[in-house]
């Protein structure tokens, strides 16, 4: 509790750093940083200590006080994929797997490229009972999904910048070049840089995007039903075991529609689902 | 008695010939009587010697009188079957005897010399009851009557050896034939198919034997027909189905009004009458085993013990060895299952070879069962089996019983048979490469390294970093946009300037030569030519115009470092101005060849 209480002391004063800082603007932008790293390097001695015991703890095979320990560092407001990570597995372990799979899913929401975590995911979906057909995607769309996911959005992102350094570069090329085949080719790579430079933004963009959205949900409860309306006496249309996953398309009080990804639709209770 | 010393001779002449056999002879000696008679019944007890004895000790017979006795007969039988030779020899001795009262009395061992040894019979047990001998042949008068075959005359009892069992607890279930009249043959037998147990025939005798017994005070000749050990496979009451036959027995015929001959005395006329007798069926109360059974708990019921070796301590690699499991005690030990063994996974195993050595008896079946794993360890190295375990119900203990043999180590050396020490290219014989096999699933393991644990979204993209790197770049951009065209443009404007006033200069220099030239005043224009060349020397040069010779000219442009070429062409320039100053006229043609040779020379030393 007092851990607690400290790292939340910490973080108020965290905030009203950040909000002096972007008053006074840009200019201190690298002050801040270093301070922000400074003070970061403070209290996050608490949550390494918690990190480090966790760790320990699965390794020795209590996985109740390992997760204890990452559920309070998930509390204290930290995230990281290595956290949500250890947090599936620990899940799995406790064969708590619809718990596993929400956690599996937020690494991967966070980073889709994460090969442990779809491999892990996997295992776990193995062990959920619901059997959904996907409705089949348009070829290019996976295509452009399979790329875009095998690299994180930090990835793609520093791809992009390193692209349009290159363009300015080349265009620089094209505009003081000696020889004028010169000039072409750089004009010519200078292009194709922007396009992929753009493309490569275009990706971080989704993913990071599609990280805030809150669009899906896994089902919690070992057995949950669906109705036709959102209310207790509507007709139930199918059944929902634990770790499936759905995704939400309206919200109306405490009843979530939601849509499988074969396509069919109904109401759940909010309660018996969690937001990935 | 001649005839006695004849067999006597024959005997010791057989003996004579055939030692070996008559060596290889087991000796035996038994002794035969009922176990049950009739208190008014006198009976014959005879004791049987495959050997002639030397001596013989009569036994104490308490509670008989001998009526008779002892008499001693001797059989000798020689066969001679399709050239082998087969003989037997047989001494009895035979009591008769009357029993004085009711109860059990115990006729002790006789014993005997034979070969200079010494054998006992076992004493025996005879019990008196009142009823009355059905072999006897004197009680006629209870023989019934033609077609009046009574159920208490014959009948038919299926026993069990237990009532109330456990699942899986063997019992022995056991057939019998209970008559007092002979018995000409069966008919139209009808076992019970005994539903709910594992059941096996563990005696099936081939010529029914009759043997007294006292059945409520009542002397029945028995026969064992059918025993059968059961397991019970279900719980609750299970019901052993009633067993049926034909039975034809024999009655002795009505007597005929016509009286009675001694003939039909002698011939009795038996009549066979078929009587349908069965036995009732039974329940056998069956209960479930106690919940909590260990893992290894395999229907095993009973009381066993288990060995675990390997075939051999040590062996080398790609040779065959076995594991050998053996668990002996008594219970429902053909129903065992090979206890789980859990190899290494580079061990070859093959399909566990299992030898029943248990015997069935009246009490259930014990004895032994062999569980043979063979193996073919593909590496070398010290390899340890986990422990393996064996679970039981002990029906005496009403407790489960896990034995454990303990952890098994077989070392494995190195392939004997060379090449093998190497893997890769030089596979021993009999070695197939094979896929790697994912034998179970898991998780992958946790990260354990860098937490890399931050607040909030941190995501590259669109952040500060982001935004400022882009920034950056696009500065940079232009940055070094406006500094090369600047630098460029500086260049190209410094020489085009030059080159103008340079061109200006030598246009100025030589304007008042270019006036001459368009009046085509010949002197005239070389005179104000040379003039403009040595004036633009001296300016250039900062040298008096008194100094100005080919040779000073030379050496100051070569110090400005100036090109020879152009050197040259000044001096030539002047020359030529000299030279056409004092020449006839050369024409507007050379006149202007030379004025642009001036200009292009003094634009060329501006530059």
């Amino acid at each position: 509790m007092e851990r607690i209480f400290r790292i939340n002391t910490i973080e108020m004063r965290d905030k009203v750093e950040s909000s002096i800082f972007s008053k006074i603007g840009l200019m201190f932008f690298l002050v801040a940083f270093l301070l922000t790293g400074f003070s970061q390097s403070i209290f996050a001695q608490d949550v390494r200590e918690l990190w480090k015991d966790g760790n320990e703890k699965y390794t020795q095979g209590q996985f109740a006080e390992a997760l204890a320990n990452y559920i309070k560092i998930e509390e204290a407001g930290y995230t990281s994929e290595a956290l949500l990570y250890n947090i599936g597995n620990t899940y799995f372990k406790l064969k708590e797997n619809g718990k596993a799979i929400l956690y599996f899913e937020r690494v991967l929401k966070l980073n889709p490229s994460n090969a442990d975590a779809s491999n892990n995911l996997a295992l776990a979906k193995e062990y959920s009972l619901d059997k959904i057909e996907g409705v089949p995607e348009f070829i290019l769309t996976t295509w452009i999904k399979d790329i875009n996911y095998s690299l994180s959005s930090d990835m793609w992102s520093y791809i992009s910048l390193f692209l349009f350094a290159a363009v300015a570069v080349l265009l620089l090329g094209f505009k003081f070049a000696y020889t004028s085949r010169l000039r072409k080719l750089s004009f010519f790579f200078g292009m194709v840089a922007l396009l992929f430079g753009l493309i490569s933004a275009a990706f971080a963009w989704d993913q990071r995007h599609n990280s805030g959205l809150k669009d899906s949900a896994i089902v919690m409860k070992l057995v949950s039903t669906v109705k036709s309306s959102p209310d207790i006496s509507g007709k139930t249309l199918f059944i929902l075991h634990e770790g499936t996953k759905v995704k939400l398309l309206e919200e109306l009080g405490g009843w979530m529609r939601v849509e499988l990804a074969d396509g069919r639709q109904g109401w759940i209770i909010s309660i018996d689902i969690e937001k990935i | 008695m001649k005839r006695v010393t004849i067999f006597k001779k024959l005997i010791v002449a057989t003996a004579l010939l055939f030692t070996g056999f008559a060596a290889a002879a087991q000796v035996s000696f038994s002794v035969d009587a009922p176990r049950v008679v009739g208190l008014d019944e006198s009976f014959r007890i005879v004791f049987i010697a495959n050997a002639e004895p030397s001596s013989f000790d009569p036994p104490t017979m308490q509670g008989f009188d001998i009526l008779a006795g002892p008499t001693s007969s001797r059989m000798s039988s020689t066969q001679i079957i399709n050239g082998k030779k087969s003989e037997s020899f047989e001494v009895s001795y035979t009591y008769i005897v009357q029993p004085k009262s009711l109860g059990k009395f115990s006729v002790s061992s006789a014993t005997a010399v034979i070969n200079g040894k010494r054998y006992s019979t076992q004493p025996v047990t005879i019990e008196v009851v009142k009823g009355e001998g059905s072999s006897g042949g004197k009680s006629s008068s209870s023989q019934p009557a033609a077609g009046n075959v009574s159920s208490s005359d014959i009948f038919m009892r299926m026993s069990v050896s237990k009532g109330h069992v456990v699942k899986g607890e063997p019992l022995v279930a056991t057939l019998k034939l209970y008559t007092k009249m002979p018995i000409a043959g069966f008919e139209g037998v009808k076992f019970p198919s005994f539903n709910g147990f594992w059941s096996q025939e563990i005696e099936t005798p081939q010529n029914i034997e009759f043997v007294r017994e006292n059945v409520g005070g009542v002397i029945y000749n028995a026969a064992l027909l059918r025993r059968y050990m059961l397991m019970p496979q279900q719980t609750g009451t299970i019901s052993i189905d009633p067993s049926e036959m034909i039975c034809q027995v024999q009655v002795k015929a009505a007597q005929s009004s016509s009286g009675r001959s001694v003939f039909d005395d002698f011939f009795s006329d038996y009549q066979t009458v078929k009587k349908r007798i069965s036995a009732p069926g039974i329940r056998v109360v069956v209960d479930p085993l106690p919940a909590g059974a260990p893992a290894s708990f395999a229907g095993g019921v009973g009381e066993y013990r288990m060995e675990a070796k390997f075939s051999r301590d040590s062996v080398n690699a790609n040779e065959a060895v076995s594991l050998i499991i053996t668990i002996t005690g008594s219970g429902n030990i053909n129903l065992i299952e090979s206890p789980k063994v859990d190899f290494p996974v580079d061990f070859e195993k093959y399909d566990v070879k299992i030898s029943d050595k248990s015997n069935k008896s009246g009490s259930g079946a014990s004895g032994s069962k062999v569980f043979e794993y063979p193996l073919i360890p593909r590496g070398a190295g010290v390899f340890s089996i986990p422990s393996v375990d064996f679970s039981y119900y002990d029906i005496q203990k009403k407790k489960y019983i896990t034995l454990s043999s303990g952890e098994l180590k077989l070392k494995v050396g190195r392939d004997a048979g060379g090449g093998g020490a190497v893997y890769g290219s030089s596979l021993p014989a009999g070695v197939n490469k094979q896929a790697v096999r994912s034998l179970s699933d898991d998780v992958r393991y946790i990260k354990i390294g860098a937490s890399g644990l931050r607040k909030g979204n941190s995501m590259m993209f669109g952040s500060l970093v982001y935004i400022i790197a882009l920034a950056l770049i696009i500065a940079f951009y232009f940055v070094a946009l406006r500094i090369l065209s600047k630098r460029i443009e500086m260049n190209r404007d410094v020489a085009g300037v030059k080159n103008r006033k340079a061109n200006k200069v030598a246009k100025a220099r030589l304007k008042a030569a270019e006036g001459l030239m368009k009046q085509s005043l010949n002197t005239a224009f070389y005179e104000e030519l040379h003039r403009a060349l040595l004036g633009y020397a001296s300016d250039k040069l900062t040298l008096a115009l008194s100094d100005l010779s080919r040779e000073k000219i030379r050496e100051s442009l070569s110090a400005k470092k100036v090109n020879e070429e152009l050197t040259n062409e000044f001096i030539s320039l002047i020359d030529a101005c000299e030279y056409a100053r004092y020449a006839p006229d050369g024409g507007g043609v050379e006149m202007h060849s030379n004025y642009e040779r001036a200009i292009k020379l003094i634009s060329g030393l501006e530059v």
